[in-house]
């Protein structure tokens, strides 16, 4: 195993009485790309601004590759480009003057890659950034954090305001980053998103890491969809054990089975059934369970850690 | 019928639906017409009491007048002073330019940002998506200003009035809600001016770059018919003259609120109709979106930050040049008025020495202090938008040090405060020698240098502001400023102890060229500066970046 691109120990940030984040203990190894995920609030924007030294901890500490984010923070941004989930820039400058001064200012950058993003991502370069809707803007900061080819890139709602094909765009992006041995730290709320292009999910509640894994090893937090069709008489499956949620369609009944499906199998086995579908989870499922359904957390998963 | 939403604030208390904008902008323009109501009043009051307190007898009011009475330049500079003698004729003379200028600063920055400002953050398009249109949204903004302007108006009338009613200042109650009137009436007509510089331009910084030049050249005209060189008819094509000619406690002359009135009223109804002439988000003078890039200064933090100040820069370098040309050309007439006259004895308590040209000279380069004191505290609210906006996070995520920006930041900044002190310099003698009043090329730069200290020194209070307390940055730059300026004003006529007279950054310098600069104490002031700006980039470096 390589050097982790970022690691933090007990890292936590308080304002006033309110834990922002709290005891983040982190690992994510060189050309990893880990998602990171959370509601409103949760603290990953906290998380990110501890990483690049734009606030302090109140315990803790993290390090970019080795180098302490707080004690060396120029080291450590020398390694990783970053894009924010709002792309403020200076009005005044055109598109092509603000890539130019970000990639001065990185000290490193790919010119005929920034020059193919910029065709891939159909921005106007010439165009001052007051002119520019937001998803415009965004694709501005995007471009001067991919052209620098960094060894880590911090992604904090990346796609905020693009649209469905440039969000392609945006994938094609980061596997080929992925292809060159970047690491990429992906906080978004697009679930899909975040499915399709991570190798493992970190998820965030009230400030607190409650879990960590890849997806496979996150299935356990919400239950197996399982449809199944009768040829004859239709079973009482409410007694099974593991399965929840029975609702029955005519001759389909649907349900939600958490532990061993065996019992339930057992069960359909002995009842004729004549066509059995079943999913597991997508991670807005599991997100979903984590939270409830609506966003709060579910009072099941407080024992995760 | 449908009913309406219980969480509408507006249903609740049927209110009607575009009248929710006129409260928003009125909420907002009111607690400012508060706050500047009670400076405006507090400087009258001050005034007058100071006069009362310090010209006791008949004879000394009496050389007061024949000191300023007739003075050309004072008139050119501050409009007439009409019956110096009375307490209400000084008053007059001692606070309306002064005032009328701030009224129409407050103004036209209330209204480009009430306006073109809540426009460009995206938050009117908010407002707009409900029950309204563009031209219903603008006038009810405007009848906002306007409540805003009325609070002004409110507030210095009733501290006027309070310090009318003791026998020996006795101004009554009808004059000085009159005179309150005239020196809320250029807020009055820059709000309009502010609300069609809003749809001229695409940003509240250009909206407010073309009202100041409408203030600028209104200023100007005013100016040159108050010289005394025949061309008194001027001052009804300039709105300060319009104001001047309210003429208040000394000679009402009522009749000239209708051309302010009818200003106002109609660039309020152009205002109104440029906003539905045009689309959200657009300007009336069209915005060039795009431009041939220029590359030279974008290499690094601080070359950013001379692109950024450069217009603004520029600006007050025109502004301060072309006010120490004018103070220059008037440099020797009035000159020859304060000679052996009492006005050396108001202008020493400022600290003013010397006799004529010199004395006018100290007093003038003294106003050209706090315009440079003024470029100083810019600068560093400039810095601090950089950050609350969350721009300056895409520098300091690269390798750019903290204290790297903030040192060149203020080191640039440090630079146009010693470019406009030499400005100053330069265009004050440019004016005199072409009169010649007979001061000397380096005398005028060295007193030109000697009113940089001041402005390092507010500058450095702001850079520790900024870097240990930042959401007080504008409030603790100005504050210092404001107070200085203040202390100034009022010490001006001998009220103040010299215990308050050392809190002002601008009595510690000395009023070159009626006296030598104290190289010493500028170098003082520049030292403490220097070392506040130490710590604030040391605290600048162990803080959190914090938002708005």
């Amino acid at each position: 195993m390589g050097q982790n691109a970022i690691r933090t120990q007990g890292l936590s940030k308080r304002y006033g009485s309110l834990d922002a984040l709290t005891d983040l203990d982190l690992e994510i190894d060189e050309g990893e790309i880990v998602g990171y995920l959370g509601p409103n609030g949760s603290g990953k924007t906290t998380t990110i601004r501890l990483l690049l030294g734009l606030i302090q901890p109140t315990a803790g500490r993290g390090e970019i590759f080795g180098l302490d984010c707080q004690r060396r923070p120029v080291e450590v941004h020398q390694r990783l480009a970053y894009v924010a989930g709002e792309a403020n820039l200076w009005p005044a400058l055109t598109g092509l003057e603000t890539l130019h001064l970000l990639g001065r200012v990185q000290g490193r950058v790919d010119g005929a890659y920034r020059d193919e993003l910029i065709e891939r991502f159909e921005l106007d370069p010439s165009k001052k950034v007051r002119a520019y809707s937001k998803g415009n803007r965004q694709k501005v900061i995007l471009i001067a954090a991919l052209m620098t080819r960094s060894d880590l890139l911090v992604l904090d709602e990346p796609t905020s305001g693009l649209d469905p094909l440039m969000e392609q765009a945006f994938r094609r992006c980061v596997h080929e980053a992925k292809g060159n041995g970047q690491t990429i730290f992906l906080s978004s709320h697009i679930m899909s998103e975040v499915e399709a292009l991570c190798d493992r999910v970190g998820i965030l509640r009230d400030g607190r890491l409650v879990e960590m894994g890849t997806l496979a090893e996150m299935r356990h937090l919400s239950a197996l969809t399982v449809e199944a069709t009768f040829d004859g008489s239709i079973p009482d499956l409410t007694r099974v054990s593991g399965v929840s949620s029975v609702q029955v369609d005519g001759r389909v009944i649907r349900c939600q089975v958490r532990g061993s499906i065996e019992p339930l199998l057992k069960v359909l086995a002995a009842s004729g059934v004549s066509e059995l579908l079943s999913h597991e989870p997508s991670l807005e499922e599991l997100f979903l369970a984590l939270y409830g359904g609506d966003g709060t957390p579910e009072s099941a998963a407080t024992g995760a850690t | 019928m449908r009913p309406e939403p219980a969480l509408d604030p507006t249903a609740r208390v049927g209110r009607a639906p575009g009248s929710v904008i006129a409260v928003l902008t009125a909420h907002k323009a009111i607690r400012s017409g508060v706050l500047w109501g009670f400076i405006f009043g507090t400087f009258v009051a001050s005034s007058a009491f100071s006069y009362v307190s310090i010209y006791r007898t008949q004879a000394q009011r009496d050389r007061l007048e024949t000191a300023f009475g007739s003075n050309n330049a004072t008139s050119a500079l501050f409009g007439p002073a009409p019956q110096l003698q009375t307490v209400a004729g000084f008053t007059v003379f001692k606070v309306s330019m002064t005032l009328i200028i701030l009224g129409a600063v407050w103004g036209l920055l209330t209204s480009t940002r009430l306006l073109r400002g809540e426009e460009e953050c995206g938050r009117w398009e908010l407002l707009l998506s409900g029950r309204t249109t563009r031209r219903h949204a603008t006038a009810q903004a405007l009848i906002g200003l306007a409540a805003g302007v009325t609070t002004l108006w409110a507030v210095t009338s009733l501290i006027t009035v309070v310090s009318g009613l003791p026998a020996k200042i006795e101004i009554a109650a009808g004059p000085a809600l009159f005179f309150a009137l005239a020196l809320v009436a250029s807020a009055a007509m820059f709000v309009a001016v502010g609300a069609v510089t809003s749809q001229l331009a695409a940003t509240r910084r250009q909206a407010g770059s073309y009202a100041a030049v409408v203030l600028g050249v209104s200023y100007a005209v005013r100016m040159v018919a108050d010289s005394g060189i025949g061309l008194r008819w001027l001052r009804w094509a300039s709105p300060l003259g319009w104001v001047e000619e309210l003429q208040p406690l000394t000679g009402p002359r009522p009749l000239a609120l209708l051309p302010i009135a009818a200003f106002t009223a109609a660039l309020a109804i152009v205002a109104v109709h440029l906003a539905g002439a045009r689309d959200l988000g657009a300007s009336t003078i069209p915005n060039r979106s795009s431009a041939r890039p220029h590359l030279g200064l974008l290499s690094g933090a601080t070359g950013l930050t001379i692109r950024l100040i450069r217009p603004i820069a520029m600006g007050w370098a025109v502004a301060i040049g072309v006010s120490a040309l004018l103070f220059g050309l008037v440099a020797k007439s009035a000159g020859v008025t304060i000679s052996g006259s009492s006005v050396q004895q108001v202008l020493s308590r400022l600290g003013v020495t010397g006799t004529g040209v010199d004395a006018y000279l100290g007093t003038a380069f003294l106003i050209l202090a706090v315009l440079v004191a003024f470029v100083a505290a810019g600068q560093v609210t400039a810095a601090r938008t950089e950050e609350s906006v969350g721009r300056l996070d895409h520098l300091l995520v690269r390798p750019v040090s903290r204290s790297s920006w903030f040192g060149g930041r203020m080191m640039v900044a440090a630079t146009v405060l010693v470019a406009s002190g030499v400005i100053a310099g330069v265009f004050t003698w440019l004016g005199e020698v072409s009169q010649h009043a007979g001061v000397s090329f380096t005398t005028m730069v060295a007193a030109g240098l000697n009113i940089v200290p001041p402005a390092v020194c507010i500058l450095g209070i702001g850079a520790l502001t900024l870097g240990a307390w930042p959401r007080a940055t504008s409030v603790v730059v100005y504050g210092v400023l404001g107070w200085s300026l203040l202390v100034e004003i009022v010490g001006g006529i001998g009220a103040l102890s010299h215990w308050v007279f050392d809190t002002s950054v601008f009595h510690q310098m000395a009023t070159a060229p009626a006296r030598p600069p104290q190289w010493t104490t500028g170098g003082v002031l520049v030292a403490i500066g220097v070392v506040s700006g130490v710590i604030g980039t040391l605290a600048f470096k162990l803080r959190d970046l914090s938002g708005e």
